[in-house]
């Protein structure tokens, strides 16, 4: 167990060390002059070619691609994300206030998501391809071709706009938080309820179902006992993945209801090309992907122990 | 007590793979269901158990191989206590020790998953399981067809001797009537959804009587051994 | 002849073969009889050059032994073939790589001696038994005529009545065609009833190589002893009352 656990966190390291290279490279060569950006946004006026350069020179710009790649994450490696290039003040305590925001937008998301779909996908696999089942299925294949933005505007235009129950724009109170948890929480519902519904209905399949049974275990420890534990392997990884989606519908949704938020973060670092801003976010989004990944991998090591036997 | 079903019958999308059949088994009874594959043996296993159970008769069943028997993310205690349960038993009642100790299994450490034993142990486990509480009828499917020959005869071996002076009839289903021939005292030949014949071993073995019977005679060996 | 000669082969850090040599003459039937797990496929997998051994060598008439073309059949019939070929394409398959004709006549000459009819090759593998599907798949290893068919476990999908009869088929086709023949199993009765010779195989060595009737009588090793045994204890053999 513990030697499978070494090889996992190997494994994730590898991940964040090749993350770490290719931003830096995505970086290095976007299009347009960084430099220019970067004064752009600081002094708000048009500029003379020395400004850049000394701009250019204070943000580490000048070195080549590796040697710039070395003093870029060395700080990281000690998560020290350095200054704004545009304000100059320390990015961390910036960042720390948007996660404030988002992680528990996220959470709840997952939440709504999960509360919907899991009822839904045990009630429609009670009687597969009937009424129920067929509507589960059909709503669950709208949900994942609605778009985050569209679905978010259907919200505001309802709740805010017609019936006035709750607020559109802004954070300031819990209620703000609503809309934008149902419209993340909802599209992970939708594809959730179909993954656990094959899920449910894979693990129904199972060969040894019939025996128990005649042996007279009830329908009922059938389900708890052996076809939840199956079902819950595709299911808890499938969570996981979910978590990418999750991150991308954020910076739509923080976007859509004016909420401040790693993804509101995000956008503008981009816009005024505020490198140590989006390389945070960056470094952040693939510190929480390869941890949730790892959980994941313990997690369903611990259901199915085979999975690590056929590894090794 | 003596086990009697009548009208057992099964479809398959559309058409009768059991026509309406009746059995009696008398306790202790050692009882052959041969033919060959697709004759409806194991239709008739099937249909045979649910109906008992429906009686309230206590049946246990042994499938074809472990894996139709198991759930590999369960342990073998977990397994175990279900049984139990299943029985309305309270858990750690039935006598795991014996009957361990008669099928060889002791060793086995119950904290694992059904794929860390043999498969050979596998299918001792569950034939005791099906022994908890001494049940009226064990109805074997194939057991030995999943097994090396060495670990099946031992496995039938010790399953014969457990069995003995116990009340607990036995159903063995098997194509092969060279296995049921060295089983079983009664043998039930069947050939399309039907019982066609019913006689004790030897005299089906000696005097078979219908096509069913005579071709299951004709290929019960390989060659006999001169000895 | 096929010449297995101190053959070992190695899976990773064990040793799956170790020090085998065995040998078939020229239309002779070998059956390698034992436990699963013993290398029995691992053997199949050496002659037919899929492992390289890593001691010894196995030649066909002194040459490599796949200058010689060997055939095999498997133990899964149906799912030996493509499920949306006519068994007739799946047949004539290898033949037809090789860019030689179809000799019909050839063709309906085994038919008969696999007792299938011709129509059953115009079906898919779903729309035929499994009894009827093996006896195509002998029908694809024969079709070209190899001097070497290996036959891997080839009765255990079938019931005791086809075992039997498919078994008699295998043995008429042989002599009749003259190939040599190694059937792997774990069936000692059908060994015993079909081979010429019996090799006992446990954990990658071979216990012991006799003639099938001097086997049958009195097995040499305790091991073979006790796979005897199990047969008659199951009712694959009979001990003559």
């Amino acid at each position: 167990m513990i030697a499978t656990l070494l090889s996992l966190l190997l494994r994730a390291v590898v991940v964040l060390a090749g993350t770490a290279v290719l931003t830096f490279a995505l970086l290095w060569n976007a299009p347009g002059d960084p430099a220019q950006a970067i004064a752009m946004a600081r002094f708000d006026a048009l500029l003379t070619e020395d400004v850049i350069d000394q701009v250019r020179e204070e943000v580490g710009l000048n070195a080549n691609f590796w040697g710039a790649f070395v003093d870029w994450v060395g700080p990281l490696l000690v998560l020290d994300f350095g200054n704004s290039a545009v304000t100059g003040r320390p990015v961390w305590p910036d960042l720390w206030v948007s996660i404030t925001y988002t992680f528990p937008l996220a959470l709840a998301g997952l939440a709504i998501g999960l509360v919907i779909s899991l009822p839904l996908a045990i009630l429609a696999t009670q009687h597969p391809g009937r009424l129920l089942d067929r509507f589960a299925v059909a709503i669950a294949s709208l949900g994942t071709a609605i778009p985050a933005f569209w679905l978010g505007l259907l919200l505001i235009l309802l709740f805010a706009v017609q019936l006035d129950w709750l607020p559109a724009m802004g954070a300031r109170t819990p209620a703000h938080a609503i809309l934008p948890a149902l419209t993340l929480g909802l599209g992970v519902a939708a594809s959730l309820t179909r993954i656990i519904r094959s899920g449910i209905l894979e693990a129904r399949g199972q060969q040894f179902l019939p025996a128990l049974s005649r042996r007279g275990v009830s329908p009922k420890a059938i389900g708890r006992d052996h076809v939840a534990p199956h079902a819950a392997v595709p299911v808890v990884t499938v969570v996981g993945l979910e978590l990418a989606f999750l991150l991308e519908g954020l910076v739509v949704v923080e976007v859509i209801f004016g909420r401040p938020g790693l993804g509101t973060f995000l956008t503008s670092a981009i816009l005024d090309r505020d490198f140590p801003h989006v390389q945070a976010v960056v470094v952040l989004t693939a510190l929480v992907f390869v941890s949730v990944n790892l959980i994941v991998d313990v997690i369903y090591r611990q259901i199915d122990p085979r999975i690590g036997e056929r590894d090794a | 007590m003596t086990l009697r079903v009548s009208g057992l019958s099964a479809m398959r999308s559309g058409r009768t793979i059991l026509h309406p059949t009746s059995l009696t088994i008398e306790p202790r009874a050692r009882i052959g269901l041969v033919g060959t594959s697709g004759s409806g043996k194991s239709t008739l296993g099937h249909a045979l158990i649910d109906d008992l159970r429906a009686q309230g008769h206590s049946v246990a069943h042994v499938p074809q191989s472990p894996d139709e028997a198991l759930d590999p993310l369960r342990s073998m205690a977990f397994h175990w206590r279900e049984a139990e349960w299943a029985l309305g038993l309270q858990p750690g009642s039935a006598d795991q020790k014996t009957l361990f100790t008669a099928l060889k299994i002791a060793g086995g450490d119950l904290r694992k998953r059904p794929w860390g034993w043999s498969r050979g142990m596998q299918q001792r486990f569950v034939i005791a399981m099906a022994l908890i509480g001494s049940p009226d009828l064990i109805v074997l499917d194939e057991p030995t067809s999943a097994l090396d020959p060495v670990v099946a005869a031992a496995t039938m071996d010790l399953l014969d001797r457990h069995l003995e002076g116990r009340a607990t009839a036995m159903m063995l289903i098997t194509h092969d009537l060279g296995l049921a021939a060295r089983r079983v005292s009664t043998l039930m030949v069947m050939q399309e959804g039907r019982i066609v014949e019913q006689a004790p071993t030897a005299e089906i073995l000696e005097r078979p009587k219908t096509r069913a019977s005579k071709s299951l005679t004709a290929h019960r060996n390989w060659m006999a051994l001169p000895c | 002849m096929l010449k297995i000669d101190q053959v070992s082969v190695r899976r990773g850090s064990s040793v799956a073969l170790e020090d085998i040599s065995l040998s078939i003459p020229h239309a002779k039937t070998l059956a390698v009889v034992g436990e699963s797990g013993a290398g029995k496929s691992t053997l199949i997998a050496a002659i037919l050059g899929l492992i390289k051994p890593w001691k010894g060598k196995i030649t066909w008439a002194g040459a490599a032994v796949s200058s010689c073309r060997p055939a095999l059949v498997m133990q899964e019939p149906r799912s030996a073939f493509n499920p949306v070929l006519s068994l007739r394409r799946s047949v004539l398959e290898p033949i037809s790589a090789q860019g030689t004709s179809v000799p019909g006549e050839r063709i309906k000459r085994l038919c008969d001696g696999l007792e299938l009819s011709a129509e059953i090759l115009d079906r898919r593998p779903s729309e035929v038994s499994i009894g009827q599907a093996q006896r195509v798949g002998i029908l694809r290893a024969l079709i070209a005529a190899p001097p070497l068919v290996l036959f891997d476990e080839p009765l255990s999908a079938l019931d005791a009545v086809t075992q039997k009869h498919t078994a008699k088929l295998i043995t008429d086709l042989r002599s009749e065609e003259g190939f040599a023949a190694l059937i792997v199993t774990h069936d000692i009765g059908y060994a015993v009833a079909h081979a010429d010779e019996i090799a006992v195989l446990k954990s990658g060595r071979i216990e012991e190589v006799a003639t099938a009737r001097s086997f049958a009588a009195s097995p040499q090793s305790s091991y073979g002893q006790t796979l005897r045994d199990a047969a008659i204890s199951l009712g694959a053999l009979d001990t003559a009352a």
